[in-house]
C-alpha cells in the first residue's frame, strides 16, 4: 500500500509541539519514522497529523552532569553508538546500540521512538533498565518523570498520554567499577529483531562480593523486564559460578515467553549466566564502566 | 590425527585453451547495472499510463457470496474494474509441456480471476486500474466481498484422506510418479542393515530483489505488448490463450530480471496487464509490493520424504525404497514436473540396482508451489544426503567412504535407468570441498563444532520428452562488429554475456565488439525459458552453431585473400591470420584450438602478411559481403528428444545430462542458545567448462548463500492457509554478514553437452548446501534434526537429546 494522506507539522520549539499535540485531534509525534512509517504504509496506524519532533533542540544531545547522563529522546541510535559519554559511562547501552538493526536504520531510529513503541524486542529498553533509567515526559500541563520500568506497561503499551512527548531519558552515572554486558540473540547477525535480549550491570567490591546487580530481559516477555529476584539473590554474595548459575535460573523465571517459545527460557538462563560471568571476570580485573 | 582429506587426483581430461572462453571478462550487462542505466520492469513508464492493483482473497477457502465492484467502478479516476464474472472463459494454463504437441494435463488450468470459489489466501479476484496508484488502492477498499468460509485442507496428508474437502479433481492428487528398478525385496534381503528415516522441508519464498512488475499497451498494429520481468517470454502464448486471441497478437518484451529463481517462470502480472490494456486501450502498469510478491506467487514445495535403505556391512547399498509427499498448494502449476525431478534424483548420485520410489503431490488450500532453483532437487538432496550420513553412522563407517563405495560413475544408470554419459566427479569434488575446510576449529564446552558435506547430482536442460529447442541469430556488421539476437531472458546470472562470449570466441573479436538483443518474443528468435539451468546449454549451442556458419564465410574469404588453406586460417582479435605465417611479434592466440591444427609449415605464404597481424577482419567482412557470402545466420539447436517414462516402472531418460559436485561446511552450534554459526563453507562443482569464470563463481557463491539460508533461517510459515511471514521483517533471508564467503572450487571436465563441454551450474549451486549443514549439525551434536530450517528451538532440543552421545571418530 502507498502511504495514506496525512498532514505534517514541523514545530520549531518544544512548546509549539506540545501545543499541537494537545490541540490537534489525531496528531501523533514522529521522530525517525522507522516504526511509524512502516505502520502507516501497512494501514495499521493512521494518524491524520504527524508532528515531526526529530528536529526539536530540546530533544537532542547526550549530556553528562556530575551525577547523571541525559539523552535527548530524538537522539539516534547511531549518535549513541558514537557517543564518548556513553562509551565512558554506559557500555551496556552502546553494546545494545551496536546490535540494533543495521546502519541505515540506526541513522534514523531514535531512542525515544524505541521506548514509546514499547515493542517486546526493543534493544535499548533492557540496557536502559539495567541503568535504572528514568524518562521525562512533557505536555502543556507540565513535566513528569517516571522510572522506565513503570513507563513500560505491556507489549506496545506505555503510560504515556497521547498529548505527551518523551523529552529525555536519564540515568545516574554508574559507579566507576560497575561493569555492563549485553547480548542479543536473533536468527541473523544484522537487521533482525531479537529472539532474546539480555543486559546486565554488575558491581562488586575488591573481595569479589557483589554489591549491586541489575539484570534485564527483552523479547522473552511481552515487554522488557528486570529480573529482580535474580538480582536480589546475587547482592551480598561472592560471584562464584554457583551463585551466578543460581541467579541465572531465577532470571529465567522472570521471563514469560509466548506459548510455543518456551525454548527462550533456556536461552535466557544461558545468556544471563554467561553475561554475569563475563561481568564478574571484568570486575576482578578492576571493573570497567557500565 | 590429521584434519585433512586428500583431493582425489583428476582423471585425464582435455581442456583446450581458448581466447574468450574461460576468461573472467567484464560482463556485457555490468555497466548498465552499475550506473543505473538498466531500465527494470518497474522503472518503465509511458505517457497516459494507468496504474493497476489486484484484489486478492483474504481467506484460504470459501465460496464467493458477493463480489460487488460497483462502488470501485464509480470512484472518480478509476478506468476499469474486472472480475471473474467479466472473464468467464479466461483460464491460466499452468502446464507448459514444451514443443511436444502433447495436450496439457487435464485439470491443470487455473482461473485468471476466481469464479465462485477461492482456494488460497491471496488468490486474485478482481483487477482495478486507475489514473494513479493511490486511486487504484482506494478502489480496492471499495470492493464489497462477502463469502461463506468453506472447510479447507491444509496439509497434503489430510488432502489425501477420502473425506477431505476437494481442492483439485476428485481426490486432490495433482501428480504421481513411480519408479521400479530391479527387485527391492531381494535387495533388502541382501542387506545387513536397513536404515529408515523421514525428512521434512518447508515452504520457501524466492525473495528476489525485484518484485514482479510490468507495463502493457496495445501498439499501432493492435498487438498487445507487455514489457515485463519474466523467465519465459513464450508466455505470450499463455496470454493469448487466456484472452482468446491469436498468438501473434501478443508480444512479450522481457527486461533484465532482478532475480527469478523460478518465481518468474509462471505467469505473474502478464495476463492482468494484457486484460486491462485491452479493456482500456491505454498503457497500464502493475508492480507488486513485496508483501504481494510473497502472497501472490509460487513457493518452493514442502516435502515429506521417507528413505528406507538396505546396505551391506561393506557399505554397498543394495536397495532403496523412497516415498515422497509434496504440497502442491491450491493450483497445480509445475508441481508434476517438480515432483518428477525430485523423484528422478531421489536416490542421489549413487548406483543402486534395486529401487522403488512412490511420490505424490496433493492439492491443499495453501500457497501454490512451483519452480524454485533446483526444482525438487534441493528437497531430494536434503533427504538423501542426510540419509547417507545416517547410514554411515549405523555402519560406523566414514561418510566419505560410504559415498565412495556407492557413487555413480560414467556409464552407470540412475534410478530411471538413464545412463550417465559425462564425467561424474563426485569424489573429486567432495574431497576438494572437504580439503578446503583446512584444520578443524576446536570445540568449547557450550560450542560444539561439526563438519559435514553433501554430494549431489542434478540435471541441466529440460525434460527430454519436452522436445526442447532454442534459436539464435548471429550477424556480422560491415565494420567487423557483431550482433546477436536471441530470445534469452537474462535473469541476472549472465545469460546474455555467456552467449556474447561464445560468439566472440568463434568470430575472433573482442567481447566489446558484440552487441546482443535479447528477450523479445517479436524480434528475437525464441530461445525458450531461462529455467532448468538450460540457457547456456541450449542457447549457447544455438549461438555456437549460428556463429559457426558466419565464421565459415569469413574463413573462406580470408583463406582466399591470404592465399592459404581453410584449415590454416584463424580469426583472432579482429584479424584473420594464417597460423602458419605467424612470425615474431604476432600475439599468440592461445596455445591450441580443438578444431584447428596448431601449426603448419609455411609454404605458400603471402609475403605481405607474413609476420604481420594478418588481415583486419573488417576487410574480410567487406569482401565476403561483396561476394555474397552469408554473414548472418539463424540457427536452431534441438536437445535430444525422447519419449516419456514407462508408466509402470518409471524407466527411461528424463534429462540431457547431469552436473556433479559437493559442498562442505564447518559450523559451530551453541548448545544452550541453539544458534548455529557457519565457520567455513567450501563448494566444488564440475561445471564442464566455465565460459566466464567470474560469473560461475558468482553463481556458486550466491547459490551457496541461498542454500545456507534454506538450512538455517528460511521458512514461509503458513497456518491454516494463512501466511504468518508476510514480509521481509518476518521472513528472514541471509544478509552478507551472516555467513563467511564460500570458498569456490571450479572443476572443468570439459564433458558437458553445452558449448565447449560446459555443464550447467545455475540451479545446482544451491542444492548441496543445506544437507551439508544438516550433516555438520548432526556431527556437532551427535543427533540429527530431520526438518529444515534449523531454528534455535530445534537445535536446543537436539542438543539435549545428544548430550551423552559419543561421536564417531573421523579423520576430517
Ligand atoms: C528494518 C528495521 C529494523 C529494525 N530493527 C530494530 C532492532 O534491531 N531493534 C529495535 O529495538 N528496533 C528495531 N526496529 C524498530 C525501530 O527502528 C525502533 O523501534 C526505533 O527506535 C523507533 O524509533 P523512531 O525514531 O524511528 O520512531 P518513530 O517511528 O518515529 O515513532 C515510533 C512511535 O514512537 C512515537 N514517538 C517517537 N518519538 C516520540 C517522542 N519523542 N515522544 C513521544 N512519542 C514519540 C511515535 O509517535 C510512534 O508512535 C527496526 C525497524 C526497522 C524498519
Amino acid at each position: 500500500m502507498s502511504l495514506p494522506q496525512f498532514e505534517v507539522q514541523q514545530p520549531q520549539t518544544l512548546g509549539e509541539a506540545l501545543k499541537i499535540l494537545s490541540e490537534v485531534k489525531g496528531a501523533e509525534p514522529i521522530a525517525g519514522g522507522t516504526n511509524l512509517m512502516v505502520d502507516m504504509r501497512a494501514g495499521t496506524h493512521q494518524p491524520r497529523v504527524v508532528v515531526d519532533v526529530a528536529a526539536l533542540r530540546d530533544l537532542h544531545g547526550i549530556e553528562v552532569t556530575d551525577t547523571e547522563v541525559i539523552i535527548g529522546a530524538a537522539t539516534t541510535i547511531a549518535e549513541m553508538l558514537e557517543s564518548p559519554i556513553l562509551a565512558k559511562h554506559a557500555t551496556v547501552l552502546v553494546k545494545a546500540c551496536s546490535s540494533f538493526a543495521n546502519a541505515l536504520i540506526r541513522n534514523r531510529a531514535t531512542v525515544g521512538g524505541n521506548l514509546v513503541t514499547a515493542a517486546p524486542c526493543s534493544d535499548t529498553a533492557p540496557a536502559l533498565l539495567t541503568l535504572d533509567a528514568e524518562v521525562k515526559l512533557a505536555s502543556v500541563r507540565g513535566m513528569r518523570r517516571v522510572p522506565l520500568e513503570k513507563f513500560l506497561v505491556n507489549a506496545f503499551s506505555t503510560i504515556r498520554r497521547s498529548d505527551e512527548l518523551l523529552v529525555s531519558v536519564r540515568f545516574r552515572i554508574p559507579s566507576a567499577t560497575a561493569t555492563g554486558a549485553f547480548r542479543k540473540m536473533g536468527l541473523r547477525k544484522v537487521s533482525c529483531m531479537a529472539k532474546v535480549d539480555v543486559a546486565v550491570l554488575l558491581d562488586g567490591d575488591t573481595t569479589g562480593r557483589c554489591t549491586s546487580a541489575r539484570i534485564a530481559l527483552a523479547a522473552a516477555s511481552p515487554v522488557a523486564v528486570r529480573a529482580r529476584a535474580a538480582e536480589a539473590a546475587l547482592v551480598g554474595k561472592a560471584l562464584t559460578p554457583e551463585a551466578i548459575a543460581a541467579a541465572a535460573a531465577l532470571a529465567a523465571k522472570a521471563a514469560a515467553p509466548r506459548a510455543g517459545s518456551e525454548y527462550k527460557l533456556r536461552v535466557v538462563e544461558a545468556l544471563v549466566r554467561r553475561l554475569l560471568a563475563e561481568a564478574a571476570l571484568a570486575l576482578t580485573r578492576g571493573g570497567s564502566n557500565a | 590425527m590429521s584434519d585433512r582429506v586428500t583431493p582425489k587426483p583428476l582423471p585425464p581430461h582435455h581442456l583446450p585453451s581458448l581466447k574468450q572462453i574461460g576468461k573472467p571478462l567484464r560482463r556485457v550487462d555490468a555497466l548498465g547495472k552499475a550506473v543505473g542505466a538498466t531500465v527494470y520492469a518497474g522503472d518503465f513508464s509511458m505517457p497516459n499510463m494507468l496504474h493497476a492493483k489486484v484484489f486478492r482473497s483474504p481467506i484460504p477457502s470459501g465460496r464467493i457470496v458477493r463480489l460487488d465492484v460497483s462502488k470501485a467502478r464509480a470512484l472518480p479516476g478509476v478506468a476499469c474494474v474486472l472480475t471473474g464474472a467479466d472473464l468467464p472463459n479466461a483460464r491460466l494454463a499452468t502446464d507448459l509441456p514444451g514443443q511436444t504437441g502433447r495436450a496439457q494435463r487435464k485439470g491443470s488450468d487455473a482461473p485468471v480471476l476466481a469464479i465462485d470459489i477461492v482456494r488460497f489466501h491471496g488468490e486474485p479476484m478482481a483487477l482495478v486500474c486507475a489514473e494513479s496508484l493511490e486511486i487504484a488502492e482506494a478502489a480496492l477498499q471499495l470492493i464489497d466481498f462477502k463469502y461463506e468460509a468453506l472447510p479447507g485442507v491444509f496439509c497434503p496428508e489430510e488432502a489425501l484422506q477420502p473425506d477431505a474437502p476437494k481442492v483439485s479433481g476428485d481426490d486432490n492428487v495433482v501428480a504421481r510418479w513411480q519408479v521400479r528398478k530391479g527387485d527391492v525385496e531381494k535387495g533388502m534381503a541382501q542387506a545387513d542393515v536397513i536404515v529408515e528415516n523421514t525428512f521434512y522441508v518447508p515452504f520457501v519464498e524466492h525473495a528476489y530483489i525485484e518484485p514482479e512488475a510490468g507495463v502493457a499497451w496495445v501498439d499501432e498494429q493492435g498487438v498487445i505488448t507487455i514489457r515485463v520481468c519474466t523467465q519465459v517470454v513464450e508466455h505470450f502464448r499463455t496470454v493469448a490463450k487466456a484472452l482468446g486471441i491469436p498468438q501473434n497478437r501478443v508480444r512479450v518484451q522481457g527486461t533484465m530480471v532482478g532475480g527469478g529463481f523460478g518465481g518468474k517462470e509462471d505467469v505473474t502480472v502478464e495476463i492482468f496487464l494484457a486484460l486491462l490494456a485491452r479493456a482500456t486501450g491505454r498503457p497500464v502498469k502493475l508492480v507488486y509490493t513485496r508483501e504481494e510478491s510473497f502472497l501472490a506467487t509460487s513457493k518452493r514445495h514442502p516435502f515429506k520424504i521417507t528413505h528406507r535403505t538396505g546396505v551391506r556391512r561393506t557399505g554397498r547399498i543394495t536397495a532403496a525404497e523412497i516415498t515422497m509427499l509434496a504440497d502442491s498448494g491450491a493450483y497445480p502449476y509445475l508441481t508434476p514436473y517438480v515432483l518428477l525431478y525430485a523423484t528422478g534424483m531421489a536416490a542421489g548420485p549413487y548406483k543402486i540396482d534395486n529401487v522403488k520410489i512412490d511420490s505424490v503431490a496433493a492439492a491443499t488450500n495453501q500457497p501454490f508451489t512451483s519452480a524454485f532453483r533446483g526444482f525438487g532437487g534441493p528437497q531430494a538432496a536434503f533427504a538423501y544426503e542426510s540419509q547417507m550420513d545416517e547410514i554411515a553412522k549405523a555402519l560406523i563407517i566414514d561418510p566419505l567412504e560410504l559415498r565412495r563405495i556407492n557413487y555413480l560413475k560414467t556409464g552407470d544408470t540412475t534410478v530411471t535407468g538413464q545412463a550417465i554419459r559425462s564425467a561424474a566427479w563426485s569424489e573429486e569434488c567432495a574431497t576438494r570441498a572437504l580439503a578446503a575446510l583446512g584444520d578443524k576449529t576446536p570445540d568449547s564446552p557450550t560450542r560444539k563444532v561439526g563438519r559435514g558435506f553433501a554430494s549431489y547430482f542434478q540435471s541441466y536442460g529440460r525434460i527430454t520428452w519436452f522436445h526442447d529447442t532454442s534459436r539464435a541469430w548471429v550477424g556480422m556488421e560491415l565494420d567487423g562488429t557483431v550482433v546477436v539476437r536471441c530470445g534469452v531472458p537474462d535473469i541476472g546470472a549472465g545469460q546474455s554475456n555467456s552467449l556474447c562470449q561464445i560468439v566472440a570466441e568463434v568470430l575472433g573479436v573482442p567481447l566489446e565488439r558484440v552487441t546482443i538483443y535479447a528477450t523479445d518474443s517479436a524480434v528475437t528468435p525464441l530461445a525458450g525459458t531461462s529455467t532448468a539451468t538450460r540457457q547456456l546449454y541450449m542457447s549457447g549451442n544455438a549461438v555456437l552453431q549460428a556463429a559457426g556458419v558466419v565464421r565459415a564465410s569469413l574463413v573462406k574469404k580470408a583463406a582466399e585473400m591470404l592465399g592459404v588453406s581453410l584449415e590454416d586460417v584463424d580469426l583472432d582479435n579482429d584479424f584473420a591470420v594464417a597460423m602458419s605465417q605467424q612470425g615474431p611479434g604476432v600475439p599468440a592466440s592461445g596455445d591450441s584450438r580443438a578444431t584447428a591444427p596448431q601449426s603448419r609449415t609455411s609454404c605458400c605464404g603471402n609475403s605481405e602478411v607474413r609476420g604481420s597481424r594478418g588481415l583486419p577482419l573488417a576487410e574480410v567482412v567487406a569482401k565476403a559481403a561483396a561476394s555474397g557470402l552469408p554473414l548472418a545466420h539463424l540457427a536452431q539447436f534441438n536437445a535430444p528428444f525422447t519419449d516419456g517414462l514407462d508408466p509402470e516402472t518409471g524407466q527411461g531418460d528424463i534429462w540431457p545430462d547431469f552436473t556433479f559436485g559437493a559442498h562442505a561446511v564447518e559450523i559451530a552450534v551453541d548448545t544452550e542458545t541453539g544458534e548455529i554459526e557457519v565457520l567455513k563453507s567450501a563448494a566444488c562443482h564440475d561445471v564442464g567448462r566455465a565460459i566466464n569464470p567470474a560469473a560461475v563463481r558468482g553463481q556458486i557463491a550466491g547459490g551457496s548463500h541461498q542454500g545456507l539460508g534454506y538450512a538455517l533461517m528460511e521458512e514461509y510459515v503458513v497456518e491454516k492457509g494463512m501466511t504468518k511471514t508476510p514480509s521481509l521483517a518476518e521472513y528472514l533471508i541471509p544478509t552478507s554478514c551472516d555467513f563467511p564467503a564460500t570458498d569456490v572450487i571450479v572443476l572443468e571436465s570439459g564433458t558437458g553437452v553445452g558449448p565447449f563441454g560446459a555443464k550447467g551450474i545455475g540451479e545446482p549451486a544451491l542444492t548441496p548446501a543445506a544437507p551439508a549443514v544438516a550433516n555438520a549439525v548432526a556431527d556437532a551434536l551427535g543427533v540429527r534434526i530431520f526438518s529444515l530450517p534449523f531454528t534455535p528451538e530445534k537445535v536446543i532440543a537436539a542438543a539435549d537429546a545428544g548430550k551423552d552421545v559419543v561421536k564417531p571418530d573421523r579423520h576430517w
